[in-house]
């Protein structure tokens, strides 16, 4: 084996003279490409015997190993006898190991994939599944809240005071610098417009009744489901990995009512008042543009502002924001629910809560909309 | 072809290894080596330092002083590029598997193949699939996802990753551990079976007195941040020295011994 003075970098190749295949260079995996792609053009005249003349191979492994089978195999099944030559003990060994695991080229397990009519109703039937499922948490969700509302003595203060703390306190300066920006961004687009009108004035009506009835609940709630939503998708999910929820179980404590519960609590408690905030500092980013756009001074901007943001208009964007806060808790801890196995499931499932958190936000929010035009308010 | 028998080489060289994380130390002035064709089982109490050993050795921890020569490269001082060869020469079994969750076992094997060679699909799979044949598995078991297997075939398909290459050096971090006696034993003999057919030197940390009868050729105990005892199990278990025999002198280490 040793006695070749091939050199190291030799790649796997054969020639042809006559009825002898010389094999040279280095069977081994790394440098295996080449031989692989010429093996399938070897033609030989006949059926008659051949030989293999291992000599010249510097080295061999079980990659190496298994293209001369290959190899073999495919001049056996034209017909021809196949001698192999110079092979060394060790390479002997090799090509014994491989026969005697007894896997052979046509045991490549294949992946069935399935009809597309199967494909389609599976995918009804797990879009069903999915919407029967999450049904069934929001109950399970539901009677472990009747549960705490009759013994008041289980309710988890504790585990509530964490996650209002860290949904809504440690939330406040993203939501409220992107709030602030949206005020800006409306003043200074509607600014231009209303100029032309000399209308300057009701930039206040402008800023002020699309934030406070609109946008900030819906930037508010878009900000929480990425930030609190995917937390929570990520935590119950690693934790369900890790069989901590299990563990949880085992101990006789239902993992709805220790995180689910008073995360879906402290969001519905945090995110009205979220939004109070970032009506606030809507309407400050608002009347910081309008001055230095509009000439208009603070407090003539916050007097038209005063008399243009009815209660009626403030209490439905507050209104609609628990339930934002609901949609997000709850997709968020039932996709936590769904992660199953691998660490790639958690990613998977934390990427679809924030998708389906803020579809199902706007969605609402749209049906909101037009309830409200119908009730005429 | 592996070097001839007759002429052997020092596989990884240690020398006055030391690693601290902070003020805590984790071990000093560790010295070893190991010959070709050696199976060389690191052991010792839980926080002794053994896999932090290991991690130095495969290279995903740096030591804070001291050096390591693995296959002939010193890795504690190589570029990114030696290591990457280093890294292709040699195999590791991790504890858990550390199977890839998003894809499935004949993936899982194929991998170092698909990254490291230029091989056709098609070869890869049936090389991954020869793979798991000699750690036991069926080719059946390739389409399946790591979350579907056993603890016990979990180790095999990790094993199997950890051959794909053929590697000259292979680390098996606690082997046997999570396996019930009769696959654990079933685990040793796959030990051996591959290393008597591939011929890897191979390095493995394990707790499993039962293993380190059966597979080890040497044996290094760690303690008390040093390098306590190094010899052959027969050598160890007959120490006369306190540390030494606290370890092995244990009714599990007499009980191993006796069946070994």
């Amino acid at each position: 084996m040793d006695k070749t003075a091939a050199p190291v970098r030799d790649p796997a190749g054969i020639s042809i003279d006559g009825r002898v295949l010389y094999c040279f260079g280095q069977w081994t995996v790394r440098y295996l490409q080449d031989l692989e792609k010429s093996q399938a053009r070897l033609r030989l005249p006949g059926s008659a015997d051949i030989t293999l003349d291992m000599a010249g191979v510097a080295s061999i492994d079980s990659g190496g190993a298994w293209l001369l089978l290959r190899i073999v195999e495919r001049f056996e099944k034209d017909g021809a006898k196949v001698t192999i030559a110079s092979l060394t003990p060790h390479a002997a060994e090799l090509l014994d190991l491989l026969k005697q695991t007894g896997f052979t080229r046509d045991k490549l397990p294949q992946l069935k994939s399935a009809p597309l009519l199967a494909r389609i109703g599976r995918s009804a039937h797990e879009g069903t599944d999915y919407a029967l499922n999450m049904l069934a948490f929001i109950g399970a969700i539901g009677r472990v809240f009747l549960r705490q509302l009759i013994r008041p003595g289980r309710i988890r203060w504790r585990q509530i005071s964490d996650s209002l703390a860290e949904a809504g306190y440690k939330a406040l300066g993203i939501v409220g610098l992107l709030s602030f920006l949206l005020g800006i961004v409306i003043a200074y687009q509607g600014g231009i417009q209303l100029r032309q009108y000399g209308a300057s004035l009701f930039i206040a009506d402008l800023v002020g009744l699309s934030m406070v009835r609109e946008l900030a609940p819906l930037i508010t709630a878009i900000i929480i489901a990425g930030r609190t939503g995917s937390a929570y998708t990520a935590q119950i999910g690693t934790m369900k990995v890790t069989e901590e929820l299990d563990a949880w179980r085992s101990m006789g404590i239902d993992p709805l009512e220790l995180l689910v519960l008073p995360k879906l609590l402290a969001l519905i408690i945090a995110m009205p008042l979220l939004t109070v905030y970032a009506d606030i500092m809507g309407v400050l980013g608002g009347m910081v543009m309008a001055n230095s756009q509009l000439d208009l001074s603070f407090s003539t901007y916050l007097q038209r502002i005063g008399e243009a943001i009815t209660l009626n208009s403030y209490m439905i964007g507050i209104g609609k924001t628990p339930v934002f806060a609901a949609i997000v808790a709850t997709i968020g801890c039932y996709q936590g629910f769904q992660v199953s196995g691998s660490a790639e499931s958690v990613g998977r499932r934390t990427t679809v809560s924030v998708v389906q958190s803020i579809f199902a936000v706007i969605v609402v929010d749209a049906i909101f909309s037009v309830a409200f035009s119908y009730l005429g308010m | 072809m592996r070097q001839a028998a007759t002429h052997k080489q020092t596989v990884i060289e240690v020398r006055d290894l030391t690693m601290r994380f902070g003020q805590k130390l984790v071990h000093e002035n560790i010295n070893l080596s190991v010959e070709q064709g050696e199976i060389l089982a690191i052991v010792g109490a839980s926080g002794s330092g053994k896999s932090t050993l290991l991690r130095e050795m495969v290279m995903l921890q740096q030591p804070s002083s001291g050096s390591v020569r693995v296959l002939g490269q010193e890795i504690t001082r190589a570029r990114e590029s030696e290591i990457l060869l280093t890294r292709q020469r040699t195999g590791v079994l991790f504890q858990n598997g550390a199977l890839f969750g998003g894809m499935n076992v004949l993936s899982n094997v194929g991998t170092p193949l698909r990254e490291h060679t230029r091989l056709s699909d098609r070869v890869i799979d049936e090389i991954a699939c020869l793979k798991l044949s000699l750690t036991g598995l069926s080719p059946a078991d390739g389409l399946l996802f790591p979350n579907q297997l056993s603890g016990g075939m979990r180790k095999r398909a990790a094993l199997a990753r950890a051959i794909a290459l053929d590697p000259e050096l292979l680390f098996l971090d606690e082997p046997t551990s999570g396996l019930d006696p009769l696959s654990a034993d079933g685990f040793d003999q796959l030990i051996l079976d591959l290393k008597a057919s591939l011929g890897p030197t191979i390095v493995l940390v394990t707790h499993d007195m039962d293993s380190l009868w059966q597979v080890a050729d040497m044996v290094i105990l760690l303690g008390e941040a040093r390098l306590i005892a190094n010899g052959t199990m027969n050598e160890l278990a007959g120490s006369k020295e306190p540390a030494v025999k606290r370890f092995f002198q244990g009714p599990r280490g007499r009980a191993a011994q006796a069946s070994a």
